[in-house]
C-alpha cells in the first residue's frame, strides 16, 4: 500500500474505528520523521532516536516492529522494512481500552496484546520461551548495571524458569525436562496482571517534534 | 475502669498530700482529690509508713491508664474473629468511648474532658499520618497524581461552597429559628465539614481491600485536602471576624493556598533529604537510627503547623522522600524497628482518637435543631455524591484508564469524615460563633453517620458490586522480570512515537536520581536492581534457614546449573571466612523489601516461601544427579563454596 504525502493515509482494518484520524496524522508525522520522507523505515532508521539508546532491551524492541508474527501476516520470520500500515499495526498493540468493549473483546485484546510481549521473548520463533531465551532477557535487563556479574542474570534467570515450570506444569517428576514456555503457559503467568489497562501509550499527546539526529 | 476508681477512692479516704501541695484541679480527666487539712507548723507529723501521693503521679498516670484502655478495648474486639469484619475497628471504637463518657458524665454530674484539639493536631495525628506516608506505594501515587489532586482540591472547593450556600438557603427560612447564622459561618462550617478524614478512610478501607488504584484515589485525596482546609478555615475564620472583605482579601486567600500547599511540601522534601542524609553517617551508631526517621518528620509537622502551613503534606512528603534513602542506609535490625514502631505509634493514636470522640460527645456540648442538622448531613451526601459525579466526567477525559460507574460510587461513598472536622469545630471561637454548640451537634451527626452507617455498609456494598479487590500475592521473581520488561517496552514504544508520557518523566527522575541524589544521600551506592535484590533475598533467607537446620553440609554449592568448575574451589584461611561471613552479613542488611499494599495491623507477608524453596529444592536436586555422578566433592567444601557463592 503506497502512502502519498498529502493523501490521507489507509487505516487497516484492526484499528478502526477506534483510532481518530487525527492519532493517524500524529503517528503519520511521525513516521516520516523517523523514514526521512521515505515511504518505509529500516531498522537502521531507529538508530536516530537519541533516547532509545539507554533502554536495555532496545533490540528487541526494534525487532519486535520489524517480526513478521507481529504484522499479522502468516508467515514468518523478518522483514527488512515495513511501510507506514506496518508501523501502525504495531502501534495499535498499544491503543487503551474503551469502556464499551464487552468480555470477548477485551480477552481478545488481552490475547493480542500478551502475544506481542510473547513474540518479544521468543526470539527464534519456535514458539516457545526456552531457558536460553530466558537468560537472554534477563541478560539484557541486567545489563545497565555494570556491578552485576553474568553469574548473578544466569541464576535469576533459572529461578525464575523454575517458578514458571511450577505454575504451570506444577509437580515435576526427577527425569522430567520442561522444554520452555509456550504461550498458554504465559497467559497462565500473566493472569493476575492486568496488562490490558497498563499497555497503552496516549497517542494524543506527541511531541512530533521531538528529536532526531 | 478499676483501677482508676480505686485511686479515686483511696484519695478521698487517705490523702495526705505531702511534698509541694499541689492540689489537682478539674483537670484533663476528672479525678480530683479533696484538699487536705494541712497541719500548722508546729504539729509533728509522725513518719509514714505508707502514702500515697497521686497528685505527683497524675498525668502520666492517666495517660498511661487511658492508652492501656484503648490497646485492651482493641484486644476485646479481636477475641471474637468475626466481629471486626463486620463492623469496623473505629465503630466499635467510638462505641467504648461513649459508654466511659456516659460513666464519667454519669459520676460526675458534669461534661467529660473534651478532646484538646491541640493535643489531637500535635500529638496524635502526626503518628498516622507518617505511617501512611511512609507506606504509601508511590508509583501509584504519583501515576494517579493528577486525578488526586483535581479531587482534593477542586472537590473540597466545590464540597465547601456547596454545602455553605445550600446551608445559608436554609438558614434563612425563619419556620427554624437559624436566620442569625450569617453567610460567612455557613460557608466556614462547610469548609471545616467537608474535608474528608484520612483516619477515618484508613480505619475503613483497610478491611475492606480494594483494588489499589481505588484505595489511593480515596486515601490520597483525603491527605492532599488537607492544605485547602486549612485555608479555607483560616480564610473564612478571618473574614468572619474582619468587619470589610475586599477583592484584595480573596485574592491573598488563592495565593494563601498555594504558600500553605507548596511550602508544606517543600519543608517536607527538604527535611527528608536531610534525614536521608544524617542516616548515611550512622553506621557507627546502629543502635539510634530509628530514632532519626521519627524526629525529622516529627519536625517536619511542627514545622510546617508553625508557619501554618499544612503539616499533613510536609509529613507525608517527608515520608515519602526518606523513605527509599533510609531503607538502604540503616541497618536490617533499625529498619524493622522503624517500621513496627510506626505501626505501633498509628495504631494507638488512631484507637486514641476514635475513644475521645466517644468521649467528647457526650456532655452539655449540645444544642439540637432538627432542621439544621439533618439538611447538613443531606447536603453532605448530596454535595459528595454531585461532586464525585461531575468531577470524574472531566478528568476521564484526561485518564488513560477512565474511572467506571462503580468506582466512582465507592469513591463518594468512601468520602469519609473524623477527627480532623470534629477538632476543627471545637476550635472555632465562641465569641464569634454564638451558635457554636449546634455545629458540633451537626458536626457529630455527621461523622457518627458516615463511620458507623458508611463503614459499615461499605462492605457488603463492595461486595454486593463485586468492585475489583486487590491482588494480595508476593512478588515472585518471574513477575519483577515480566514488570521491567515490561515498563522498557513502554518507554521504548514512547520513544519510537516521540511521546512524552509517564514513564518519560519517571525516567528522567531515575536518572537524575542515579547520577545525583544516591551518590550524596547512601551510604555505600551500588546501583541495584530490583530484580537482583529480591533474587537475593528470596535465595538467602532460604539459605539462613538451611543452615540453621543443618542441612547444608549434605548438600552441594548451588552454583550455576550447568556450569560447575571443580577449580573454582579451594580451602580457605580463617581469616578470609572470617571475611565472607562479613559479606554475607551485608548482603542481608542491604536486601530492600518491598511493600505491596498498606496494611494498618500487619507489614507486609513474608515472601512466598514455599515457592523459594520449591526453586532451589529443584536446583539442588538436579545438582545432586549431576555431582552424583562427577562425584568431585569432599565433605568440607560444600559449606565454603556455599558461602562462596554469595559473594
Amino acid at each position: 500500500l503506497e502512502v502519498s504525502q498529502g493523501a490521507q493515509p489507509p487505516i487497516p482494518s484492526l484499528l478502526s474505528p477506534t483510532v481518530t484520524s487525527e492519532q493517524i496524522e500524529h503517528l503519520h508525522r511521525r513516521f516520516k520523521q523517523l523514514s526521512q520522507d521515505q515511504l518505509t523505515i529500516r531498522k537502521e532508521n531507529f538508530d536516530s532516536i537519541p533516547d532509545l539508546e539507554f533502554n536495555p532491551i532496545r533490540g528487541k524492541i526494534v525487532h519486535a516492529f520489524f517480526d513478521k508474527r507481529n504484522l499479522r501476516q502468516e508467515s514468518d520470520g523478518l522483514a527488512d522494512e515495513i511501510n507506514f500500515e506496518d508501523f501502525l499495526t504495531i502501534m495499535s498493540y498499544f491503543r487503551p481500552i474503551e469502556m464499551n468493549m464487552d468480555e470477548e473483546q477485551l480477552d481478545r485484546f488481552r490475547k493480542e496484546k500478551l502475544k506481542f510481549l510473547f513474540h518479544m521473548y521468543d526470539s527464534d520463533h519456535d514458539g516457545k520461551i526456552t531457558l536460553q531465551e530466558y537468560r537472554n532477557v534477563v541478560e539484557e535487563l541486567l545489563s545497565g548495571n555494570p556491578h552485576l556479574e553474568k553469574e548473578s542474570a544466569r541464576s535469576i534467570a533459572d529461578g525464575a524458569m523454575m517458578e514458571a515450570a511450577s505454575i504451570c506444569v506444577g509437580q515435576m517428576g526427577p527425569d522430567q525436562v520442561y522444554e520452555g514456555i509456550t504461550f498458554e503457559d504465559f497467559l497462565k503467568m500473566w493472569q493476575g496482571i492486568d496488562i490490558e489497562t497498563k499497555m497503552h501509550v496516549r497517542f494524543l499527546n506527541m511531541e512530533t517534534i521531538a528529536h532526531c539526529y | 475502669l478499676l483501677p482508676m476508681l480505686a485511686a479515686l477512692a483511696a484519695g478521698a479516704a487517705e490523702a495526705r498530700a505531702t511534698s509541694e501541695g499541689q492540689l489537682p484541679g478539674a483537670a484533663a480527666m476528672g479525678t480530683g482529690t479533696p484538699p487536705s487539712p494541712s497541719g500548722t507548723a508546729f504539729e509533728e507529723t509522725r513518719l509514714h509508713v505508707f502514702t500515697l501521693d497521686y497528685p505527683h503521679v497524675q498525668i502520666p498516670f492517666e495517660i498511661t491508664l487511658w492508652i492501656l484502655l484503648a490497646s485492651l478495648a482493641k484486644i476485646g474486639f479481636h477475641l471474637y474473629h468475626k466481629l471486626p469484619s463486620i463492623v469496623p475497628e473505629s465503630c466499635l471504637l467510638i462505641l467504648v468511648g461513649l459508654l466511659l463518657g456516659g460513666i464519667i458524665f454519669g459520676a460526675e454530674e458534669k461534661s467529660p474532658p473534651v478532646m484538646n484539639s491541640d493535643v489531637f493536631f500535635l500529638y496524635l495525628l502526626p503518628p498516622i499520618v507518617l505511617d501512611a506516608g511512609y507506606f504509601m506505594p508511590t508509583r501509584l501515587f504519583f501515576e494517579n497524581f493528577g486525578t488526586i489532586f483535581w479531587y482534593a482540591v477542586v472537590g473540597t472547593l466545590w464540597n465547601a461552597i456547596g454545602i455553605g450556600i445550600s446551608l445559608y438557603g436554609i438558614c434563612q427560612i425563619s419556620a427554624f429559628g437559624l436566620t442569625d447564622i450569617t453567610l460567612l459561618q455557613n460557608l466556614l462550617f462547610g469548609s471545616l465539614i467537608s474535608a474528608v478524614d484520612p483516619v477515618a478512610v484508613l480505619a475503613v478501607f483497610e478491611n475492606i481491600h480494594v483494588n489499589e488504584q481505588l484505595y489511593i484515589l480515596v486515601f490520597g485525596e483525603s491527605l492532599l485536602n488537607d492544605a485547602i482546609t486549612v485555608v479555607l478555615y483560616n480564610l473564612f475564620k478571618s473574614f468572619c471576624q474582619m468587619r470589610t472583605i475586599k477583592v484584595i482579601d480573596i485574592f491573598a486567600g488563592i495565593a494563601n493556598f498555594f504558600i500553605v500547599g507548596i511550602g508544606g511540601v517543600l519543608i517536607g522534601i527538604l527535611l527528608g533529604f536531610v534525614a536521608a542524609f544524617t542516616t548515611r553517617f550512622t553506621h557507627k551508631i546502629r543502635v539510634i537510627e530509628p530514632l532519626f526517621v521519627f524526629l525529622y518528620s516529627y519536625l517536619s509537622y511542627i514545622t510546617a503547623e508553625m508557619f501554618h502551613l499544612s503539616g499533613i503534606m510536609a509529613i507525608t512528603a517527608c515520608a515519602m522522600t526518606m523513605n527509599k534513602y533510609v531503607e538502604e542506609n540503616v541497618s536490617q535490625k533499625s529498619y524493622t524497628t522503624i517500621k513496627y514502631f510506626m505501626k505501633m505509634l498509628s495504631s494507638v493514636s488512631e484507637t486514641l482518637i476514635f475513644i475521645f470522640m466517644g468521649v467528647s460527645t457526650v456532655g452539655k456540648n449540645h444544642e439540637w435543631n432538627w432542621a439544621f442538622v439533618s439538611f447538613t448531613l443531606l447536603f453532605c451526601l448530596i454535595w459528595r455524591a454531585l461532586g464525585v459525579f461531575v468531577l470524574t466526567q472531566i478528568i476521564n477525559v484526561f485518564r488513560t484508564i477512565p474511572l467506571t460507574f462503580k468506582d466512582q460510587f465507592i469513591i463518594a461513598y468512601g468520602g469519609l469524615r473524623g477527627a480532623i472536622c470534629f477538632s476543627l469545630v471545637f476550635l472555632l471561637p465562641p465569641a464569634v460563633f454564638p451558635r457554636k454548640k449546634l455545629f458540633i451537634t451537626a458536626v457529630i451527626v455527621v461523622i457518627f453517620f458516615t463511620v458507623f452507617i458508611q463503614g459499615i455498609t461499605i462492605r457488603p456494598l463492595v461486595e454486593f458490586l463485586d468492585v475489583k479487590r486487590s491482588n494480595k500475592k508476593q512478588p515472585a521473581v518471574s513477575e519483577e522480570i515480566y514488570n521491567r520488561f515490561f515498563d522498557h517496552v513502554k518507554t521504548g514504544i514512547e520513544d519510537v512515537c516521540g511521546h512524552w508520557g509517564h514513564n518519560f518523566w519517571r525516567d528522567k527522575f531515575k536518572k537524575f536520581d542515579n547520577k545525583y541524589l544516591r551518590r550524596l544521600l547512601i551510604r555505600e551506592n551500588q546501583p541495584k536492581s530490583s530484580i537482583v535484590s529480591l533474587y537475593k533475598k528470596l535465595e538467602i533467607k532460604h539459605a539462613i534457614e538451611m543452615a540453621e537446620s543443618g542441612m547444608i553440609s549434605k548438600v552441594p554449592s548451588s552454583g550455576s546449573l550447568s556450569e560447575y568448575h571443580e577449580g573454582k574451589i579451594k580451602p580457605l584461611s580463617p581469616t578470609e571466612m572470617e571475611n565472607m561471613r562479613e559479606i554475607l552479613t551485608k548482603n542481608l542488611y542491604q536486601i530492600r523489601h518491598r511493600t505491596m499494599s498498606y496494611n494498618r495491623h500487619s507489614l507486609a507477608a513474608d515472601a512466598n516461601e514455599k515457592q523459594a524453596k520449591e526453586i532451589l529444592i529443584r536446583r539442588r536436586h538436579s545438582l545432586r544427579e549431576s555431582l552424583r555422578k562427577t562425584n568431585s566433592l569432599s565433605r568440607e567444601r560444600p559449606v565454603l563454596a556455599f558461602i562462596f557463592f554469595f559473594i
